[in-house]
């Protein structure tokens, strides 16, 4: 048994598997940028944060075909900028 | 009317310079007027990787300084009389470049050439901004690894949101080993494709005759080697690039085990 097993081949680990599994991963779970092409005029939601948030609720919800309830919106102030934090929920 | 590619990748050392010398010399061998651009600036080597980086007088700094226009700014090629190099300063910095210094340095370009190729730094910062903001086209290398894949499909993102259309982004897999996806250990050409989801332009195999290329700065294309194997794989590039329709698996038939022939030629080849 011993000498058959000495030239038995070793079945090697594949790493394209491994590194494909891996790719998959990373790409159908990265972030897309989206261009912006329209731009709301700052008059319009200058009265109140609660129209700023209605807005992008109501953009994201129909860029992404999701319900606004998905659609949760965040400030938060950074170097002296306010940044606009959307998380969209699509399950 | 020139139609103008950038060659890009996000991760260093993929191939891009490689690729945009050896493709624009195949390109111009095939009849066509070739301007290449280094946007790589600061780390500049498309002139070496040319053999012109002795005659270079003038860079697209001087062009951006308004001392020579771009026209006059560049070198033609030692031996192709219709390839044409606009080189990089290695004392500037990217910042002294904007993307609007390009687009105008590639307008006077345009109507000159058939081909403009842009060789972009890596990353995606400004140089990368640079590079891409003449560009109609872009040409995305990527080599069969995990990293150079993530950054390759970061910046097909970016490259969309800049206003570039799907159709007008090609891939290049660099450095492709046939023997390696044989055996299991590599991604596939269709693992590759059907995560970045653009359309696949060429496949290059990794072949040590592209290092002695550079070594001496004669693309592959060029000096009698048209007949070289890696040679017909910028040719069928730069056909592609023209609107023939040519199989991908045309590519691979070069990248393959060497045959007989090949092994029979090296044993008794003279040197």
């Amino acid at each position: 048994m011993m000498f058959f097993g000495l030239f038995r081949r070793k079945k090697k680990a594949q790493s394209r598997k491994e590194a494909k599994d891996r790719l998959d991963s990373i790409v159908t779970g990265r972030r897309r940028s989206v261009p912006v092409q329209e731009v709301i005029p700052a008059e319009l939601l200058k009265s109140s944060e609660t129209d700023v948030v209605t807005q992008i609720k109501g953009y994201v919800a129909q860029r992404f075909k999701v319900k606004e309830e998905n659609v949760k919106v965040q400030f938060e102030e950074h170097n002296g900028y306010v940044v606009i934090i959307t998380n969209v929920v699509f399950h | 009317m020139a139609k103008t590619y950038v060659v890009t990748s996000g991760k260093g050392g993929v191939g891009k310079t490689t690729i945009s010398a050896t493709l624009g010399a195949a390109l111009a061998a095939k009849g066509d007027k070739v301007c290449l651009i280094d946007a790589d600036i600061g780390l500049k080597n498309l002139d070496l990787t040319l053999g012109l980086e002795n005659r270079v007088v003038h860079t697209i700094l001087d062009v951006v300084n308004g001392k020579v226009t771009a026209l006059e700014a560049l070198v033609r090629h030692k031996q192709m009389k219709n390839l044409f190099l606009l080189a990089a300063s290695q004392i500037a910095t990217k910042e002294m470049l904007s993307p609007d210094d390009m687009r105008r340095i590639v307008a006077e370009l345009y109507p000159k050439f058939d081909f403009i190729i842009v060789d972009s730094p890596a990353g995606i910062e400004r140089g990368f901004r640079n590079a891409v903001a003449a560009a109609d086209h872009a040409l995305v290398v990527t080599t069969p690894e995990l990293p150079a894949i993530t950054d390759a499909d970061r910046v097909i993102g970016l490259l969309e949101n800049a206003g570039m259309a799907e159709d007008d982004i090609r891939l290049i897999i660099n450095r492709f080993k046939p023997n390696m996806v044989k055996r299991g250990d590599m991604l596939t050409k269709d693992d590759i494709q059907e995560n970045l989801a653009i359309e696949l332009v060429g496949i290059i195999p990794d072949s040590e005759d592209v290092i002695v290329a550079t070594n001496t700065g004669n693309p592959i294309t060029l000096n009698g080697n048209q007949e070289h194997m890696i040679a017909h794989v910028f040719s069928n590039i730069a056909l592609r690039l023209k609107g023939e329709m040519i199989s991908i698996d045309k590519d691979l038939i070069y990248g393959g085990s060497r045959g007989f022939r090949e092994f029979f030629k090296r044993i008794f080849g003279r040197n």
